[in-house]
C-alpha cells in the first residue's frame, strides 16, 4: 500500500545545479540587499506607524503586529516578483474561515514569507525557538503572540491556542517542524492535531510547492521560480478516534495532493 | 503491573505517537541518534506517558535529561512505583 512516503518518493525533487546560472546570481544580487533594505526600513517606521494604526482603529497590539508581518510577507512578495511567480488555489471554498488551524508542508526559509498568500492577515504562528533569536523579528513575533512551541510546556500551549481560537484567529503549524531536505514529507508532530481536538476546529491543510526550487535548505543563494500554495478542504477533528489517526489522515491528503501539484508541473 | 509490563506500555505508546518500529526500540536506543526524536518531541513525550500511565510529569528537568528508551523505562517505572507506596 502507498504510504505519504512512498508517494512522494516516487518523484524526487532534482538537485539544485552546484553553480548558479545568470538569473540566480542576478536574483541573489537583486532581492538580499532590496530584503535588507526593507526590513531595515521596516524596523524604522514601524514603531510609528504601529502606534498611528492604534490610534486610528482602536485593534489590539497583537492583531496590529500580526497585520504588519503579513503586509511585510506581501512587500517580500513584491521584491522577488521579478523572479518568481505565485499563485494560490482552494482558498475561496466556504469552510476556510477562521477559527481554525493551518499546517503546511516546510520546505524552504522562505515559506513562512509565503504565507502572506494567504487572505488572511490574523494569523498566528507556531514555532520553535530558533526564529525568536533573529533579534530584528522577535520583537514583533513577540508583539504577535507568536507560540513558541519548543519552550511552552503542554498546558501553556493550550492556554495560548485557545486564546487565538476565542478570538475567531488562525493559528499555522509547520508540522515537519523542520525544512524537509529531500523534498518528501517528513514525519508530523502532533500539537497541530492534538488542539484541533482539544478546541473543535478544523485543520485546514495547505500544500506548498517551489520554494525548495527558490532557497532550499543548506544554498544561499536565490534561484527564479514558481511557487503555489493550495488548500485542501478544511478537516474536520471529529469523526477520528484520537490525534494520532486525524494526523496520519491530514498527511496522507497532503502527500496525495503535493505528489499531483508536483506532476502538474511543466519539467 | 510488572516492570515488563510498563515497558512494553511505554514502546507501544511512543511507537504509535512517534512513527517508530517497534524493532529499533532496544532499551540502549538514543532517542535523539537512533529513533530521530528532538527537542519539540519532549512535549508529545510527556503526553504520551501522562495518558498512558494516568498521573502528571512535572519533572521538567529531569525529562530535558532523557536521551535513551531505557532512561525512560527508569523514570516511569521509579515514579509509578513511588506513587503506589504513598497510594
Amino acid at each position: 500500500m502507498a504510504t505519504p512516503e512512498t508517494i512522494l518518493r516516487e518523484k524526487p525533487v532534482a538537485a539544485p545545479p552546484a553553480v548558479p546560472g545568470p538569473a540566480a546570481v542576478l536574483m541573489t544580487l537583486v532581492v538580499y540587499p532590496l530584503l535588507i533594505a526593507w526590513t531595515f526600513f521596516g524596523l524604522l517606521v514601524s514603531p510609528l506607524f504601529f502606534l498611528v494604526w492604534r490610534l486610528v482603529t482602536g485593534l489590539p497590539a497583537g492583531r496590529i503586529a500580526r497585520q504588519l508581518i503579513w503586509i511585510y510577507g506581501r512587500s517580500w512578495m513584491a521584491i522577488v516578483a521579478p523572479f518568481v511567480r505565485f499563485r494560490r488555489a482552494g482558498l475561496d471554498q466556504p469552510g476556510i474561515r477562521p477559527p481554525a488551524i493551518f499546517v503546511v508542508n516546510h520546505l524552504s526559509f522562505f515559506d513562512t514569507f509565503c504565507m502572506a498568500l494567504l487572505p488572511f492577515s490574523d494569523i498566528t504562528f507556531a514555532v520553535r525557538s530558533w526564529p525568536f533569536r533573529m533579534f530584528w523579528y522577535a520583537g514583533f513575533m513577540r508583539l504577535a503572540g507568536y507560540l513558541d512551541v519548543e519552550t511552552m510546556n503542554w498546558e501553556e500551549c493550550l492556554i495560548a491556542g485557545r486564546r487565538v481560537m476565542e478570538r475567531d484567529g488562525f493559528l499555522l503549524f509547520f508540522p515537519e517542524g523542520h525544512r524537509s531536505r529531500s523534498g518528501e514529507l517528513q514525519r508530523f508532530y502532533s500539537g497541530a492535531f492534538r488542539l484541533a481536538r482539544e478546541f473543535g476546529v478544523p485543520v485546514i491543510p495547505l500544500c506548498l510547492v517551489g520554494t525548495d526550487r527558490l532557497l532550499p535548505p543548506g544554498r544561499r543563494w536565490l534561484r527564479p521560480a514558481r511557487v503555489e500554495l493550495r488548500a485542501l478542504p478544511p478537516v474536520d477533528p471529529a469523526p477520528f478516534a484520537d490525534h494520532g489517526e486525524l494526523r496520519r489522515h491530514v498527511k496522507a491528503l497532503m502527500a496525495g495532493e503535493l505528489k499531483a501539484m508536483r506532476q502538474e508541473r511543466p519539467a | 503491573m510488572t516492570d515488563q509490563q510498563i515497558i512494553e506500555r511505554i514502546n507501544t505508546s511512543l511507537a504509535e505517537e512517534f512513527e517508530l518500529d517497534l524493532q529499533d526500540m532496544t532499551s540502549e536506543a538514543n532517542l535523539f541518534t537512533d529513533l530521530g526524536l528532538d527537542s519539540l518531541d519532549l512535549v508529545d513525550l510527556v503526553i504520551v506517558l501522562e495518558g498512558a500511565f494516568g498521573f502528571k510529569i512535572r519533572e521538567q528537568e529531569t525529562v530535558r535529561q532523557i536521551r535513551t528508551l531505557e532512561d525512560i523505562h527508569r523514570f516511569v517505572i521509579d515514579k509509578k512505583r513511588s506513587l503506589e507506596r504513598t497510594a
